[in-house]
């Protein structure tokens, strides 16, 4: 799955803004939104939220975990800890990098942000490498991933399924098979 | 929302997943519902863009998820042909009809041009060619990644060497996965796990 395909299941999650301008409900296929009030906080999906930012009609609200205490509890943490600690959103990386390109005068701190989620970012990357490739070495069967986020998933695993891919079929070709598939590919 | 779900596992399944006519047609329903109505609707007003936004959005989960399945109707022609054929009554089928249509179509557009181009040259008696062993099969061995819907009992994993032994694990609802796809394709199918 491409980046972008993350991102835009991403672009799902609900953010608050407080719009300028007044509309009432809209009934759409995914759910009913709004009404809008100028000044009232309204939550919205992110690929909404965004595009009414960039047409200067609301004002975002960062989501509370996005916060210069928080994110360092959690870096900090996550340097600790050899294990994943759960991030306070599944979409953490996507949501920053959306947040912060389009809204980031609505962010305190931003500059800060960006440097503390990239920097835990970086320790669960390194982390996912190590298990990927222990899990490779010792040919384990099975795995239990639970607090990695979709996009964690996607940048290492497409790599990883290919590689346990090409490796099982190896291993199945030193087998002398009665049925051998001939043509793998 | 069930689409969400149908495109990501066709797209993390090696194989090609039961169709969902049920699933596509009311998407299907509900954007045209909602174009006509906003042919209808003023212009430039913010509500038409916003709905506009998010049928593109529709649209392209629905396209992405039709390409993903005629790719793979491409690539395993033979086998969905195969077993699709020898189907049970009542059992539901992998293909919509209009993909029927297309997989017997380009079976018998490949084995014309296979005939045209190479094997009727051939000497007589290496004129045929069996598509079903030739064309590579799903390698329902991958690894996939999946997140639990519904809490799962005793899954077997099978060894990877034969040093190992298999051993059963169960899958808690909302914990996440890394395992061979033959282990839990009844679960895929039955909207038990999910694919991501």
């Amino acid at each position: 799955m491409e980046p972008a395909e993350v991102e835009f299941l991403a672009e799902k999650e609900l953010v608050t803004i407080v719009p300028n301008f007044s509309l009432d409900r809209i009934h759409l296929i995914g759910g009913d939104l709004g009404p809008f009030n100028p000044g009232l906080p309204v939550e919205v999906p992110v690929w909404l939220a965004i595009n009414l930012k960039q047409r200067q009609k609301c004002r975002l609200i960062p989501p509370e975990w996005m916060d210069v205490g928080k994110l360092e509890e959690i870096r900090d943490q996550e340097r600790k800890e050899d294990t994943f600690t759960p991030m306070p959103s599944p979409y953490y990386m996507e949501l920053t990098k959306l947040l912060l390109n389009y809204a980031s005068d609505n962010i305190p701190r931003a500059d800060e942000i960006r440097t503390l989620v990239k920097d835990t970012w970086d320790t669960r990357m390194a982390k996912l490498r190590l298990s990927a490739d222990s899990f490779v070495r010792q040919q384990e069967a099975h795995a239990k991933l639970d607090n990695l986020t979709l996009m964690e998933i996607n940048t290492a695993g497409t790599f990883l399924t290919q590689a346990l891919d090409h490796m099982y079929k190896l291993r199945t070709n030193l087998q002398p098979g009665d049925s051998s598939q001939s043509q793998d590919f | 929302h069930a689409f969400f779900q149908a495109w990501l596992n066709e797209k993390f399944a090696p194989e090609l997943l039961e169709s969902k006519p049920e699933v596509i047609e009311c998407v299907v329903e509900q954007l045209d519902h909602m174009e006509a109505n906003l042919k209808r609707a003023k212009r430039g007003d913010l509500k038409v863009s916003v709905h506009h936004m998010e049928i593109e959005r529709i649209r392209y989960v629905l396209s992405s998820y039709l390409r993903c399945r005629l790719v793979k109707i491409e690539k395993f022609f033979p086998h969905i042909l195969e077993k699709e054929k020898s189907r049970a009554e009542g059992e539901p089928s992998i293909l919509s009809p209009e993909e029927f249509a297309f997989a017997k179509e380009y079976m018998a557009n490949t084995e014309t041009y296979l005939k045209n181009v190479a094997l009727k040259h051939m000497p007589p008696n290496l004129q045929k060619v069996s598509l079903l062993r030739s064309v590579p099969k799903p390698n329902l061995d991958s690894f996939v990644f999946l997140r639990v819907l519904e809490r799962q009992e005793n899954i077997l994993v099978e060894p990877e060497t034969d040093e190992q032994r298999e051993y059963s694990i169960s899958l808690e609802e909302g914990s996440q996965h890394l395992i061979r796809y033959r282990t839990v394709a009844p679960l895929v199918a039955s909207g038990a796990v999910q694919l991501i």
